[in-house]
């Protein structure tokens, strides 16, 4: 414990440190490192922001911008902007139901509907303070254990992996609200969806109709900007005099007395689960979300008013996903392994500088060590701070008149979407997968599970076929005693299954000709 | 005030060689990958090297698609005007041409290929709790436990891959290969010793040799490396002949006129010859290569076209 608050104090000195720097030719003396954690979170909540813009091409454009700074600078900036743009997803999310990233799909859940009662400000202070806390706590815990954390990670084969994606595919049926089947049937149109591309074992061409675009399958990013954003434009079409501003609606923007009551809660249970998943580098960080909002789904006694903008069903995944963010960093500092394309660009970064990543980073270099964890906190305090005041602003942006505000938002994700591999091959899938969650809606089909089914397809398949290839084709690795860690997901899922399936069941002989609207 | 000399003079000598002075508009680096990996970072400190001497900006843009392929093609098929380049790798010109079956390009007849920017040696490594301490005794376990090693890699066809299959095929052993998405993962499950061994590249296996995560047995390429002085090629271990390098470089199209292609390799060359450049590409485990002119790099690759056409063959990996 002594010890903890030791290095954390090394790494706050070396946050705050005063250096001597030379600006436009004058020289004078500055928090720079502080300075570069205030820039990276800028920038890291602007892209956020912007639809289809993400971490990973604003960090890849700025490592040559980083050669430059002192390794600790460059790795508190992109750090920065990783966390940064965390925050700045669920903005969009929340507002116009736009999720920049695959963690803030769920927020565009409840986040939206909240938004379209005219509770934007709650919401989004809500999702900044559950931020803020499941940051604070998740630095710790990367303080305190990331040792014999990093060893759990290694725990998690394919196997495992597997077992854990289809725990969390059965969870994905609880984020409708509506039909069991259509939801079973949303998720298995995202597993097929998330097949298509280079198979992995033999790297040969799947479902891509022979176009070279699709070689690498289908964007995340075209996936989700369709069937929210375009979805949602398309929607509001729909509505001839009344179409969708919030105008007269915006109402208070800090959370009441009772907001606060009810998030106490999701924001707990989200934190702890987000630190566990982060930790896996094989996508657990991406189950975070989903998980949390499946759990309090179940848990919650408000659970009826989920999917109607509940703020349980923003407090919790937003927790869970920045939990998920800092904890992620467990594997790539003990290890060397990166746990997302980010963690792998900061990899890059950090070899760049002439720093290997791993353990010994650690005991070498212990100011660079815990300096980025202790700014890792600062960064937080810095975005909450920056994103409170900043509410009345993003809400002032629902003000703007639907015929200025919808086209600059497809612009914006147009470009985003273009942006990630330059070819306009991807704007077009993007409309089309507007066109394919339009017809959705209409059949009362909820994306959610798609694109959870989407997320977690390759994954899961990738996991099993490679268990399958490790055990020579013997199936019952999955269950056999020496995985005792798949066995305990396997047991999960059905007792999951279970519990969905059994209330459902009887509903369905109750209400049999009642229909989900 | 000596740059702006060389610059000024520089400049001079390309206005007498063409009347409409290249480049008199921005360049374009395609970058057949996405952003973030090392083929990507060299570019874009490449790019800001070379916007000084250029007197234009470079800019760096990302094509991935089809293991590197959409890329490439797009400058082997685009005007060959010296505008527009690409960050060709080992796996597009050597690898991918007898991979995919249906490869839109020729790689030595659609590209003029300009400077070998990076070799990076393979290194064996092993899991910790594997017995053998050394290629032959890892030769003899394999021999005592035919299909029972498993070797994984970064992805199907990848020179971790191949330089397993070579390794199989010049012991007469047989291990199984497991391919991951990225070398990354792969060095997880290494570790945790789900998998036995893997031909990683230098860079990303240091640091875990270093924290003895791993336990490298020897390095792929003929001579050893700086980074570990101390590790045997496998040559020295008693696989003669046995020579592997990850590498990339910068290509354009076929016909971009000499003096374009002569211009530019003495830019790329002399920002690689730069004391800070070079450390940083040091960095990713690239010691400067030997080979420097267009020509020693064409010739380069079609030999190592000629390897990998017949190791991908013989190791029976397809993809399309």
């Amino acid at each position: 414990m002594e010890g903890m608050f030791g290095n954390l104090a090394i790494g706050f000195a070396e946050v705050f440190k005063l250096q001597a720097v030379t600006v436009a030719g004058i020289a004078m003396t500055l928090p720079f490192n502080i300075l570069m954690c205030l820039i990276g979170c800028l920038l890291g909540t602007l892209i956020g922001v912007l639809p289809g813009i993400g971490p990973v091409a604003t960090i890849a454009m700025l490592l040559p911008v980083t050669f430059n700074l002192s390794p600790i600078a460059a790795l508190i900036m992109l750090a920065g902007i990783y966390y940064g743009a965390q925050y700045g997803g669920s903005t969009t999310a929340i507002l116009v139901n736009l999720p920049g990233e695959s963690s803030s799909v769920v927020t565009c859940l409840d986040g939206y509907q909240m938004a379209r009662r005219g509770r934007a400000g709650p919401a989004l202070a809500t999702a900044a303070i559950g931020s803020f806390f499941a940051g604070t706590v998740a630095t710790l815990v990367v303080a305190m254990f990331a040792p014999p954390l990093a060893e759990v990670a290694l725990k998690f084969g394919p196997a495992e992996y597997f077992s854990l994606m289809v725990l969390g595919l059965v969870a994905a049926v609880v984020l409708a609200h509506g039909s069991l089947i259509k939801a079973i049937a949303m998720v298995i149109l995202g597993l097929l969806l998330g097949l298509v591309g280079t198979d992995v074992n033999s790297g040969v061409l799947r479902f891509a109709f022979g176009l070279s675009e699709l070689a690498d399958g289908i964007g995340f990013v075209t996936v989700a900007m369709g069937m929210f954003g375009i979805c949602e434009i398309i929607a509001n079409l729909e509505q001839k005099e009344k179409r969708e501003v919030f105008t007269s609606k915006v109402g208070k923007l800090m959370p009441g007395k009772e907001d606060f009551k009810r998030m106490v809660a999701p924001i707990l249970r989200g934190t702890v689960l987000g630190s566990c998943l982060g930790i896996l580098p094989g996508g657990g960080a991406l189950l975070a979300s989903f998980g949390a909002y499946t759990l309090e789904k179940k848990v919650s006694k408000y659970s009826h008013e989920f999917g109607k903008g509940a703020i349980e069903g923003v407090a919790a995944p937003e927790s869970a996903n920045n939990a998920g963010a800092q904890t992620s960093f467990i594997p790539l500092l003990t290890l060397g392994i990166p746990s997302n394309a980010v963690m792998a660009l900061m990899i890059g970064a950090m070899m760049i500088q002439g720093i290997a990543p791993g353990p010994q980073v650690m005991t070498e270099r212990p100011q660079l060590f815990w300096g980025m964890i202790a700014s890792m906190w600062v960064g937080n305090l810095m975005l909450v701070i920056l994103n409170l005041p900043l509410i009345g602003m993003w809400i002032k942006l629902l003000t703007v008149p639907y015929r200025y505000l919808y086209p600059s938002i497809l612009l914006f994700m147009a470009i985003g979407v273009f942006s990630i591999s330059n070819q306009p091959f991807d704007c077009f899938l993007m409309a089309c997968f507007g066109l394919l969650g339009y017809v959705c809606v209409k059949l009362g089909c909820e994306p959610a599970p798609m694109i959870l089914g989407f997320i977690l397809g390759p994954l899961m398949e990738e996991n099993l076929r490679r268990a399958m290839l490790l055990s020579r084709g013997d199936p019952w690795v999955f269950v056999s005693p020496s995985k005792p860690i798949s066995m305990g997901f396997l047991i999960a899922a059905v007792a999951l299954l279970v519990i969905i399936a059994l209330p459902a069941l009887r509903k369905k002989r109750q209400e049999v000709f009642v229909e989900e609207t | 005030m000596r740059r702006l000399l060389a610059f000024a003079v520089l400049t001079a000598l390309a206005g007498a060689a063409w009347p409409q002075a290249w480049p008199s508009k921005p360049l374009r680096l395609v970058v057949p990958y996405a952003a973030g990996g090392p083929i990507d970072i060299s570019a874009r400190l490449l790019a800001s090297r070379l916007q000084e001497p250029l007197g234009q900006p470079v800019v760096v843009e990302n094509r991935p698609g089809a293991g590197g392929n959409i890329g490439v093609d797009l400058i082997a098929k685009g005007p060959a005007d010296g505008y527009a380049l690409v960050m060709s790798a080992i796996a597009t010109l050597a690898i991918n041409p007898s991979l995919y079956p249906s490869l839109p390009y020729d790689p030595l007849k659609d590209l003029r290929h300009v400077t070998l920017l990076v070799q990076v040696p393979n290194v064996l490594i092993v899991a910790n709790d594997v017995p053998a301490t050394s290629v032959r005794e890892l030769i003899e376990l394999a021999r005592a436990r035919p299909g029972k090693l498993d070797f994984g890699s970064g992805s199907t066809g990848s020179t971790g891959h191949l330089a397993g299959e070579m390794f199989k095929m010049m012991t007469g052993t047989y291990m199984v290969h497991i391919p991951y998405k990225g070398s990354a993962p792969a060095l997880a499950d290494l570790m945790a010793g789900r998998v036995q061994l893997m031909f990683d590249n230098l860079a990303s296996a240091l640091p875990s040799v270093k924290s003895e995560k791993v336990r490298a047995l020897a390095v792929t390429t003929q001579t050893r490396s700086g980074f570990l002085p101390q590790l045997p090629t496998l040559e020295e271990s008693g696989l003669k002949g046995f020579d592997m390098t990850t590498w990339w470089g910068v290509s354009a199209a076929a016909k971009t006129p000499q003096p374009v292609v002569d211009r530019l390799s003495a830019e790329i060359l002399k920002a690689m010859d730069a004391p800070d450049f070079r450390e940083r590409l040091r960095a990713m485990g690239s010691e400067p290569p030997a080979i420097r002119t267009p020509d020693q790099f064409a010739a380069f690759v079609a030999a190592e076209l000629k390897t990998y056409t017949e190791l991908v063959k013989r190791s029976g990996a397809k993809a399309d």
